[in-house]
């Protein structure tokens, strides 16, 4: 018996799935014309939202491979002399990642002596340095055992080229540690010049044992630089988490002259797509739903004669408007997949990369599509029910 | 027929259709005037009368498409004045099968799913069953067709299977033969015959004598008036009698002026399309109580 009514069930939702496909599969001018309309609506939303979530992800990109977006240093008169210790280091590297993906590299800076005028070195290490600063622009070679890289107009000022050499010294005043090289000048060959037409460029960049050997001293790290892959709100909320924790010894702060253009592009973007996205789902709304009523209008004889048959007025709404949603699901699956081509074209265009696919914003377009034809049809829908069963008699 | 069962009747519990001095009235026109009509179960009524005459309204009402201004009726004793949309919705869909003249197929549908649309408002979709309907009208080849690819004969055909695949006690047909050439119309007659003769009752409405005079008992109505009553089977008449039923009557007064006389009624096409041999040709009644 149960499985008797099982059976009935499907059968009728088989019915009813059949009449929904002849609607539509059938009757191909106005279900071509619904779906059209769902179909632009959706196309234009997905460009438009693929391109204002991908553009900025793509700048910003871009923009961390011009250096740091954060920047993290003792606080002042507190660890200054012993600098961030590797473990501080890796805990608030560990603070930082576990907000948004990011590379960091560290710089202990030193005072030293060229020509017997104090320069300031960079003990890094260079791997970490070189893919935080892409744009960097070095003639030779980046640091190395025994080889540094000084900066342009350092280079410029002491008559300094590739492949020279040339002696820093210690401070005797300044050694800390007990180390063998401490308060002693050391020669060295300048392996490599950088050009980055900003401060760098006064400063002579060691591998960090070179730096360790010539002060004679192990030390933590003067700077942390961070390249976060977020945008201003995330860097501010790093920023802030890092900072409250004051117990850590370090204070963070976002390097505002990339964030400021990130914000400024995207508030433009995203003005842009709230006003063209508010436009295409009224149009949306207006094209679905006059379709709808067309449909309705045209259909009226046959939902009286349903209604002579005995269906009820909610029986009749739920096949109209399971009806749009056919339509809104068709439209915003063909409107989706439109929409994605026109946006990987406009990311090769401009950004020359290729645009990945969102699934979930592909998911969000679809259900968006459907439930604006069914919204948009909702008032035809409401006509339909509301057809008078005797209306088949009185057109005879 | 015993004495209590004529008096069931008498008070309309027999009668599978009772109405009881009905009216609908728009504005000032009355397009059914004080309509008082019986009509026991397994009789086949026809309902005649020129255009205006007030026969949609009658079959609007008497499908529950319509409620009556005045008056009540009653389908298997039960009043359908208080019912709501749904109720008669519900009424519809288990009681009457409907044969229109246009046919009224949903276009978009084939032939066999126009039938399972019927069952499907009714209860339960069952292919088979809705296959034998379609077979018993002579269509079963036919079955996998759209209706813009049937001739009007077969669109009808379908119609009836329709109309008699959930089993109604009552199969309503307006001008069922309306667009019909001869070869079809036959086919749509005998289909109706065999539904009468299986116990089924029809209330045709025709213009059409010959399909008039197949039915057991016809009325003629006129400006929403009954202007006649007329029994093609004497024997139905009769039992009708004898079971309790009273001739149909209007309590409004016949505008007999410029009135058309409907065919069947002292209509010479009529006589010769059925070669003048009608079983009982008297008018019996002419609007008076």
């Amino acid at each position: 018996m149960a499985a008797d009514r099982h059976k009935s069930h499907m059968t009728n939702t088989r019915m009813f799935l059949t009449m929904l496909f002849g609607a539509v599969f059938r009757r191909r001018g106005r279900a071509l014309m619904a779906v059209v309309a769902s179909l632009v609506g959706a196309a234009t939303l997905f460009c438009l939202a693929a391109v204002c979530i991908e553009a900025p992800r793509q700048i910003n990109q871009e923009m961390r491979s011009y250096g740091a977006n954060l920047v993290v240093s003792p606080i002042q008169g507190d660890n200054r002399s012993a600098g961030i210790e590797q473990g501080m280091v890796d805990h608030t590297t560990h603070m930082v990642t576990a907000k948004a993906p990011a590379r960091y590299a560290t710089y202990r800076y030193e005072t030293v002596q060229v020509n017997a005028g104090a320069r300031v070195m960079a003990g890094i290490h260079p791997d970490q340095v070189r893919q935080l600063n892409r744009h960097w622009s070095v003639e030779g070679s980046w640091p190395r055992p025994g080889s540094v890289m000084v900066g342009r107009d350092l280079a410029d000022s002491l008559g300094l080229t590739t492949g020279k050499r040339m002696t820093i010294g210690y401070p005797a005043s300044q050694v800390t540690g007990t180390g063998k090289g401490g308060g002693q000048g050391r020669d060295f060959r300048v392996g490599g010049i950088v050009d980055t037409g900003g401060p760098e460029d006064r400063i002579i960049y060691a591998d960090l044992a070179d730096l360790e050997l010539l002060t004679g001293a192990k030390r933590g790290t003067d700077v942390i630089e961070y390249s976060v892959n977020t945008m201003t709100s995330g860097l501010k909320t790093i920023a802030a988490s890092i900072n409250d924790m004051t117990s850590m010894g370090v204070k963070a702060r976002p390097v505002t002259r990339i964030t400021a253009g990130d914000s400024h592009t995207i508030a433009m973007l995203q003005s842009l797509f709230w006003l063209v996205s508010v436009v295409v789902l009224v149009l949306t709304f207006v094209g679905v739903g006059t379709t709808m009523a067309s449909i309705v209008s045209q259909r009226r004889s046959e939902i009286g004669l349903r209604k002579a048959l005995g269906a009820s007025s909610r029986g009749i709404a739920m096949e109209f408007l399971a009806e749009s949603a056919c339509y809104g699901l068709a439209g915003g699956l063909i409107g989706t997949a439109l929409g994605y081509g026109f946006a990987r074209l406009l990311c090769l265009s401009v950004f020359q990369r290729p645009l990945g696919f969102n699934w979930w914003l592909a998911l969000g377009t679809v259900l968006l599509s459907v439930a604006i034809s069914m919204i948009a049809s909702i008032r035809p829908v409401l006509r339909a029910s509301r057809i008078d069963p005797a209306l088949v008699l009185r057109e005879e | 027929m015993t004495q209590a069962k004529a008096s069931e009747f008498q008070s309309g519990g027999g009668m599978l259709l009772d109405l009881d001095h009905v009216s609908k009235i728009y504005g000032d026109l009355h397009a059914l005037d004080d309509l008082n009509l019986s009509v026991p179960q397994g009789q086949w009524l026809a309902v005649v009368g020129s255009s205006g005459s007030g026969k949609t309204t009658l079959m609007n009402i008497l499908g529950c498409m319509d409620t009556p201004s005045r008056g009540s009726v009653r389908l298997q004793g039960r009043p359908l004045e208080d019912l709501s949309q749904s109720q008669l919705a519900d009424v519809r869909k288990n009681v009457i099968g409907l044969v229109f003249q246009k046919f009224y197929l949903v276009p978009h549908l084939t032939a066999l799913e126009n039938v399972m649309v019927a069952q499907y408002y009714h209860s339960v979709v069952d292919e088979d069953q809705a296959m034998k309907a379609l077979d018993r009208v002579g269509l079963a080849d036919r079955a996998r067709h759209l209706p813009s690819q049937l001739s009007g004969g077969e669109q009808q055909r379908v119609c009836v299977a329709r109309a008699l695949i959930n089993e109604p006690k009552l199969i309503l047909a307006d001008e069922p033969t309306g667009n019909l050439d001869e070869a079809n119309e036959r086919i749509v007659l005998d289909l109706f015959r065999q539904l009468h003769d299986q116990g089924t009752s029809l209330i045709v409405v025709t213009h059409d004598a010959l399909v008039a005079s197949c039915a057991q008992r016809e009325i003629m109505l006129n400006h929403g008036v009954l202007a006649g009553e007329q029994w093609n089977d004497e024997e139905a008449k009769r039992a009708y009698l004898a079971a309790g039923g009273r001739p149909a009557f209007s309590g409004a007064p016949v505008d007999s002026g410029d009135q058309d006389i409907p065919v069947g009624f002292h209509d010479p096409t009529k006589t010769a399309k059925t070669g003048g041999s009608l079983p009982g040709s008297a008018i019996d009644g002419k609007g008076g109580r």
